[in-house]
């Protein structure tokens, strides 16, 4: 096995041209290939210097709020307007329970759905279904979030929360007054923001089941639902997780459509229905209006914080699909 | 091999049966798409921003038709700079005054109205406060069907951005509620402040069944946004509202999620009247524009969000500019001011609040619980603020004019849309201060 590749490999003088020389010929040929090989290189160079000049900046432009309150900024649990101090602890708290609940929401339909659509939908539903499921993906934060705040955060006041509060078991996640604007909400609008992303990976990972896979669940006597749920969804499974670990760094990062729904109030939510704030809504909300000084260092060191949160779920996911393939690749 | 050949084989065969009716499902799937977005689109018109767009629109046509409010024509007529080309109320807004050109160079002569027309084009562009944005929106598009050759693009990002911009020198003017610290300046230089609309702070609640005009003082209001009074029927408001059928609604307590105006304004009244409830808190004693328990409570982005929150939420209380309050026709709290009485917010209870403004300057700006029976007690003027050296000499001629039209002729259009027009010495205070702007050589821009 080598390791050269394609490109590398000097092309072959399939055809010389009669009458011209041998090493003019090379040079004509090879030119191509060196600076397809530039770049290449060059274009990996802009890259990493952008991630790690990103890096480099943001922490340079924080160190000021991490010298004044050290590792104590991850917490800091009184938040006073005055001293620019920012409960970074609530925003942390918020974004995780804000995408919890996104996940917990958009998972399961987007799966269902993305099965519905390579599995069982007849064509002339599959396809308009699947531009309407992308359709949502064009649509800018802004817009869903705007959805959200005139139009889902009424219902939710009115029908959505009061109903959830009446459900005996989940009284311990649904409590307090309904106001609309709440965890809940935010969850839900940021559900449907990767609700696309789910939908459009989980597709193609389960078309890309074999499909003798599915025949001999069927050859076993699996009905359709059977077939779905033990050949071709296990089948995906990788797939899948990819997808889902990357609608999960969307959600963990969206400012604008979070920040309108979710009631910007720092403290610390007692239950899914109260509001609350994320990283990304504390980021939006005071970084145009912060002073410059501690107060807009403050401000990029919440940025930090939620580049490390979404660095850690991206290279947790990483890790954990590579043991996945790897485990694959020993079975087979 | 054989696997993956079989697979491809059947997947051809399904795309190929399927080529035919694809183009027929991408235009059902448009068709689909059309419809889903119109639907949206319907659901949203009844939504309260539209609903207030709406209403924004037909009063700015009607006011132009109607007289002038008497108050407005006084006002004006006793600003030093109409004198000179008095026109007809209103007729202003279509019919520019026309002057002689050589009274009017683009190179200085006086600063007045009548010079209107002789603005160079010019595409101004400001950023600051929200809460001026209903009354520039109106003053600038009559200005520029006025003087077809200035066009002003205003960005209503919220006082602080106005104040930054400015600094940065990115835009023509910035817009803030609050003044900067003198001496000010920027980039550019020296940056002077104008003082160009009177406006006030309405506490307005959405309570089914209480009338407009509950009656509310400082501690009660700072027990509300501390969270500490909870229910509309509690014993703090039920008592300075004898006679009033309160209902046992919880109280969602509204504020600005970005640093405000308003927020200042209320955050000085209650330091003023909310006694140790508010300082005592974590509030502090010194006022912020960043509103300071964010604890408590629901935050909204701009007026425009608190109001939206407001219209839907039944037993919601909150700070918006009062303009933004009369768009909306919300009820409003009649607060207690320094006199004792409470007083809900006007036309007329906020230019009160304006005429205490004697020695108005950019220091000594906060005009938050006045004296006076009648003064409503969050009330604040709106400062454009613009730098002294103005590099582009033609430019800086037509903003100068701009300005001065906006806070002499253009302030009849302030109290239609729930903002007062600027008291006589605030007006010569404007107009002294635009006398002070200079060319890049250090030269005035205009004659006095």
């Amino acid at each position: 096995m080598s390791t050269t590749l394609l490109e590398e490999v000097p092309p072959p003088r399939l055809s010389p041209v009669p009458g011209v020389k041998d090493g003019l010929q090379r040079r004509w040929a090879r030119p191509g290939g060196r600076a397809y090989a530039i770049l290449r290189w060059t274009g990996a160079t802009i890259f990493a210097v952008i991630v790690i000049g990103l890096v480099v900046s943001l922490m340079a432009s924080a160190s000021q709020a991490f010298g004044h309150s050290g590792l104590s900024f991850l917490w800091s649990g009184t938040y006073n307007a005055t001293k620019d101090i920012y409960p970074t602890g609530i925003y942390i708290i918020g974004t995780l329970i804000t995408t919890a609940v996104a996940i917990v929401l958009a998972v399961p339909i987007g799966v269902g759905t993305a099965a519905f659509l390579s599995e069982l939908a007849p064509k002339w539903l599959a396809g308009p279904l699947s531009v309407l499921i992308d359709l949502i993906a064009a649509v800018p934060s802004i817009v869903v979030g705007l959805w959200g705040l005139l139009v889902l955060s009424p219902v939710f006041a009115r029908h959505v929360e009061p109903f959830l509060k009446k459900i005996p078991v989940l009284e311990w996640f649904f409590h307090g007054p309904a106001y609309g604007p709440s965890m809940l909400l935010a969850g839900t609008v940021l559900a449907v923001m990767i609700l696309p992303t789910i939908v459009a990976l989980s597709r193609t990972a389960l078309a890309s089941v074999a499909s003798e896979d599915r025949e001999a669940a069927r050859a076993l006597g699996a009905t359709r639902w059977q077939v779905v749920r033990t050949a071709v969804v296990p089948g995906a499974r990788t797939g899948i997780e990819a997808a889902v670990i990357l609608a999960m760094g969307r959600a963990l990062g969206e400012t604008i459509a979070v920040s309108l729904v979710i009631g910007n109030n720092n403290a610390l939510p007692h239950s899914l229905l109260a509001p609350g704030a994320t990283l990304g809504s504390a980021i939006i909300n005071n970084f145009g209006e912060a002073n410059p000084g501690l107060d807009k260092s403050s401000v990029i060191g919440l940025v930090v914080v939620l580049l490390a949160i979404t660095a850690l779920v991206n290279i947790g996911g990483q890790l954990l699909l590579r043991r996945r393939l790897r485990a694959v690749g020993a079975t087979t | 091999m054989h696997r993956g050949a079989d697979s491809r084989r059947a997947r051809d065969n399904h795309d190929g049966r399927d080529v035919s009716r694809r183009s027929l499902h991408r235009w059902s799937t448009l068709a689909l798409a059309l419809g889903a977005l119109s639907l949206v689109a319907a659901a949203c018109s009844s939504t309260p921003t539209a609903a207030k767009k709406k209403t924004q629109k037909t009063t700015a046509s009607t006011t132009t038709t109607s007289p002038a409010p008497t108050t407005t024509s006084a006002v004006v007529a006793a600003a030093p700079t109409t004198t000179t080309a008095a026109p007809a109320a209103h007729t202003v807004a279509t019919t520019p005054p026309k002057a002689t050109s050589s009274a009017c160079s683009t190179s200085g002569g006086p600063l007045s109205a009548a010079c209107d027309t002789q603005s160079p084009s010019f595409k101004a562009s400001g950023a600051g406060a929200n809460s001026i944005q209903p009354f520039f929106t109106r003053v600038f598009y009559y200005y520029s069907q006025a003087n077809k050759s200035v066009s002003v693009n205003y960005s209503p990002a919220g006082s602080s951005v106005g104040v930054t911009d400015i600094e940065q020198n990115t835009v023509s003017f910035g817009d803030s509620e609050i003044p900067i610290k003198t001496p000010a300046s920027g980039t550019g230089g020296n940056i002077v402040q104008v003082p160009v609309d009177l406006g006030g702070v309405a506490i307005s609640y959405n309570l089914p069944g209480v009338a407009a005009g509950l009656k509310l003082d400082g501690p009660t209001l700072a027990g509300i946004y501390l969270g500490k009074i909870t229910k509309w029927n509690d014993s703090a408001i039920t008592a300075l509202n004898p006679g009033v059928n309160l209902p046992p609604t919880t109280i969602v307590p509204v504020r600005r999620a970005d640093s405000s105006g308003p927020g200042y304004d209320l955050d000085q009244y209650l330091i003023d009247t909310g006694g140790s409830t508010w300082t005592g808190s974590a509030a502090g004693t010194t006022a912020s524009t960043k509103w300071p328990i964010t604890n408590v409570g629901i935050g909204e982005q701009l007026n425009t969000g608190v109001a939206g929150f407001i219209q839907q939420t039944p037993g919601a209380i909150g700070y918006v500019e009062y303009a933004y309050s009369l768009q909306a026709g919300f009820t409003n709290v009649a607060l207690k001011n320094a006199a004792g009485s409470y007083v809900k917010p006007s036309q007329s209870s906020i230019a009160a609040a304006g005429s205490q403004a004697t020695t108005l300057s950019a220091t000594n700006f906060n005009i938050v619980n006045g004296g006076g029976a009648g003064t409503y007690p969050l009330a604040n003027f709106s400062w454009t603020l613009l730098y002294q050296k103005q590099s582009n000499t033609s430019q800086g001629v037509a903003l100068g004019k701009l300005f001065d039209w906006v806070t002499t002729t253009g302030q009849q259009q302030a109290t239609a849309l729930g903002y007062s027009p600027l008291p006589a010495n605030v007006v010569a205070l404007a107009h002294q201060t635009l006398l002070t702007l200079e060319n890049s050589a250090g030269k005035a821009l205009f004659t006095s």
